[in-house]
């Protein structure tokens, strides 16, 4: 390198190097584990992202197997009581799909591809913490698995009705799985942000940060600001189950425990997940049409604003009247506002586009496809948010608060395969390209349609209802919501598909590489 | 030989241990701080209805007044280790990390006179429930902050303080002073305004 070359340009170029071998982190080259013993000692982050993203896909598909299940419930085909075997088990369904989506499925599906991307855009070999990463990665999963064996086993974030025997200690599990998970993420985000403000290569200050990586380091300071919130929910509501004969807040024979942890995943805590989305999408489309912003500053200050709208520890409502917060004029403004960093977004893509190459090829390519739908969901959610704070409307407590929901997860997935695609040598290795297109387009239209039918129910319920039960009536909707919660599954094993095969086929490389290494050696040694 | 033919210079890596170490710190202290939000809220909403919160003359000012004396001297102990990491002046470091844990320790013993001195029962009532659980959540902390002292003093101890060992050692008096002023809201919150 010259002096005369930007350091800038120079690791973004190495993070984009689509096509061409991944830079080999020292992990790879000097005695990395391998075989079995390579997801538990490895200390290559961009490793531990592989496993972050493979399995919260996975765990994707048992959630939207679930919202399957869910909106069949909503149909006149099978009442909701009959599905699980009691109105108890399906709200530990119902909770467990929202949940598992948040803290299992789009975060760590997040995480891991900043683990492997970040540190190739900041021009850092690494992380900053590898073993960091690692004990991030396995206790997410050990914490995941108490999460959903103690839901299965009768525990959960409360119930319905009465709960008997040890059900209440299955929960005090769900709550411990939950703390774990969300520690997890906690610790994988600090390496992330310790990477991009620690690790960046000389030369590279905070304002050259490529936006993934900007939108990453913005991200960590949401979740840092709001999950730990939720660890003292945690707290609370154990220390309450434990001494439930003394106060009435998270007893088990009511659904409170749920309630103290749901402003999680309503808005405005729920565009935490949605923050890397704008990243994403800046990345991927710069690519695509091969621009750069002539604004990058400005790319900054959107991800940033929209991660600060996205702060969600102060908008919990169960231990004040919930009147007296959600018609507040903050929570009313952070509503409203959450609209105009997705419109600021768009016009960002667009400037680019027009700065960049217009060809047919670089348009309909898989990142920007998948930028241009994750943006459209995120733009749909963001405009359902600012509808449902607006009071009139009175749709503040009813499924259009899932409108929201399900447009954001959604745009995180489709982000998610956006930035398979857009990064695919960092992280698993080519993708096939039908396969992350049609992943695309299922997620895109499940997710627009739950937004759709989500928003609809919740201008036509009379009462406030979240779990949307009382829609029963009307069959056209609840066959909307069933379909969008298929061509969400389908979707999602589409995008598990292409990981798949991005891995075999990453595999095959590194094998016939190891050959070829081998059989040099050999040539060489019979010279000697 | 041109300028640009030279050997880059070795890149000058800010603290990454300090940088990761303020960030968890700021987490730990968010969830503290929600915690004790969740006590005033509670405490206030009692008020408003007229109950008492917690029986006259079972809290009492004089042990968690020593604690606070106690905790801020520990402020100069840790700070007295990070000077002497930063000195490399092995010895004085020892001494300030250990005269450290002892104030730690100290503290532990007085929470224990506490919850002997009240007697409450954690389902005593909503004011009980909430004092052990902002209370419990301190005493883990400080007990984390102990265990990063303790192996920052054992590493002292198998050698001399180098660049990481200073670092560990200023991560270390973070979370400790952050763990300071989660106890100063305890003493303001629970014990003074009670």
């Amino acid at each position: 390198m010259t002096l005369t070359e930007s350091p800038v340009a120079e690791s973004e170029a190495a993070a984009d190097a689509d096509g061409a071998a991944a830079p080999a982190s020292p992990a790879e080259t000097l005695g990395a584990p391998r075989g079995l013993a390579q997801p538990f000692m490895t200390s290559d982050a961009a490793q531990v992202g592989r496993l972050f993203v493979v399995t919260s896909l996975l765990l994707g598909l048992g959630a939207a197997a679930i919202g399957v299940l869910l909106s069949l419930g909503r149909t006149d085909a099978v009442a909701p009581d009959d599905l699980f075997g009691g109105l108890n088990a399906y709200f530990r369904m119902w909770t467990l799909y929202r949940a598992s989506l948040v803290l299992l499925v789009v975060l760590p599906l997040l995480l891991g591809l900043a683990l492997a991307v970040v540190p190739a855009q900041v021009g850092a070999g690494n992380v900053a913490f590898p073993r960091a990463a690692l004990a991030s990665f396995w206790s997410w999963l050990i914490g995941a698995v108490i999460m959903v064996a103690s839901v299965l086993a009768g525990g959960g974030w409360g119930a319905l009705d009465g709960v008997t025997g040890n059900e209440s200690d299955a929960m005090a599990l769900t709550l411990l799985g939950t703390g774990l998970v969300i520690v997890a993420l906690l610790l994988g985000a600090i390496v992330v942000a310790t990477t991009v403000i620690s690790l960046r290569q000389t030369g590279m200050s905070l304002l050259d940060v490529p936006p993934f990586s900007w939108s990453m380091l913005v991200t960590a300071v949401v979740w840092l600001f709001s999950l730990p919130v939720a660890i003292a929910n945690i707290i609370v509501i154990y220390a309450d189950l434990r001494g439930r004969q003394a106060i009435a807040f998270g007893r088990p024979e009511s659904p409170d425990i749920w309630l103290q942890l749901d402003w999680l995943v309503e808005q405005p805590a729920v565009y935490a997940m949605a923050v890397p989305v704008l990243g994403i999408v800046f990345s991927a489309v710069g690519k695509a049409v091969d621009a750069r912003s002539s604004r990058p500053e400005a790319i900054l200050v959107v991800v940033g604003l929209f991660g600060l709208l996205a702060m969600g520890g102060w908008s919990q409502d169960y231990f004040t009247a919930p009147q007296d917060l959600r018609d507040g004029l903050v929570y009313v403004a952070f509503g409203l506002a959450a609209v105009v960093p997705v419109v600021a977004t768009a016009g960002g893509v667009g400037e680019l586009v027009m700065r960049g190459s217009k060809t047919r090829d670089r348009l309909l390519s898989t990142p920007m496809l998948g930028a241009g739908a994750a943006l459209k969901l995120l733009g749909a959610a963001a405009l359902v948010g600012a509808l449902r704070v607006i009071e009139p409307l009175d749709l503040l407590e009813t499924s259009a608060t899932w409108a929201v929901f399900h447009g954001v997860v959604a745009a995180g997935l489709i982000a998610g395969v956006a930035a398979l695609a857009t990064w695919s040598q960092l992280l698993l290795g080519p993708i096939q390209q039908r396969l992350a297109v049609g992943a695309i387009m299922l997620l895109g239209v499940g997710g627009g349609l739950l937004v759709l039918a989500d928003l609809i129910s919740g201008f036509i319920a009379d009462d406030p209802d979240l779990m949307a039960l009382a829609l029963d009536g009307n069959a056209a909707l609840n066959g909307v919501v069933l379909i969008g919660s298929l061509l969400l599954a389908a979707g999602l094993a589409a995008a598990l598909f292409a990981a798949a095969s991005a891995l075999r086929a990453r595999a095959a490389r590194e094998r016939s590489e190891l050959e070829r290494e081998s059989g040099a050696r050999a040539a060489g040694s019979e010279a000697a | 030989m041109r300028t640009t033919e030279l050997p880059a210079a070795e890149a000058i890596r800010p603290r990454t241990v300090v940088v990761g170490a303020l960030l968890a710190t700021g987490a730990a202290f968010i969830a503290f701080a929600a915690l004790v939000s969740v006590y005033v809220q509670q405490r206030q909403q009692a008020a408003a209805l007229g109950e008492e919160w917690f029986p006259s003359g079972t809290v009492e000012l004089g042990p968690a007044g020593m604690m606070m004396m106690t905790l801020a001297l520990s402020i100069v102990t840790v700070q007295w280790a990070v000077q002497a990491a930063r000195a490399e002046d092995r010895p004085h470091g020892f001494i300030a990390l250990g005269v450290t844990l002892m104030f730690g320790a100290a503290v532990i013993n007085q929470f224990w006179f506490v919850y002997q001195d009240t007697a409450f029962a954690i389902d005593g009532g909503r004011a009980e429930l909430l004092f052990y659980a902002v209370t419990g959540s301190f005493i883990a902390m400080l007990i984390a902050a102990m265990a990063m002292v303790t192996v920052t003093t054992i590493r002292s101890l198998l050698g001399p303080f180098g660049r990481d060992l200073a670092h560990a050692v200023q991560a270390s008096a973070l979370f400790w002073h952050m763990c300071v002023l989660c106890y100063f809201l305890v003493w303001y919150v629970v014990f003074i305004t009670k």
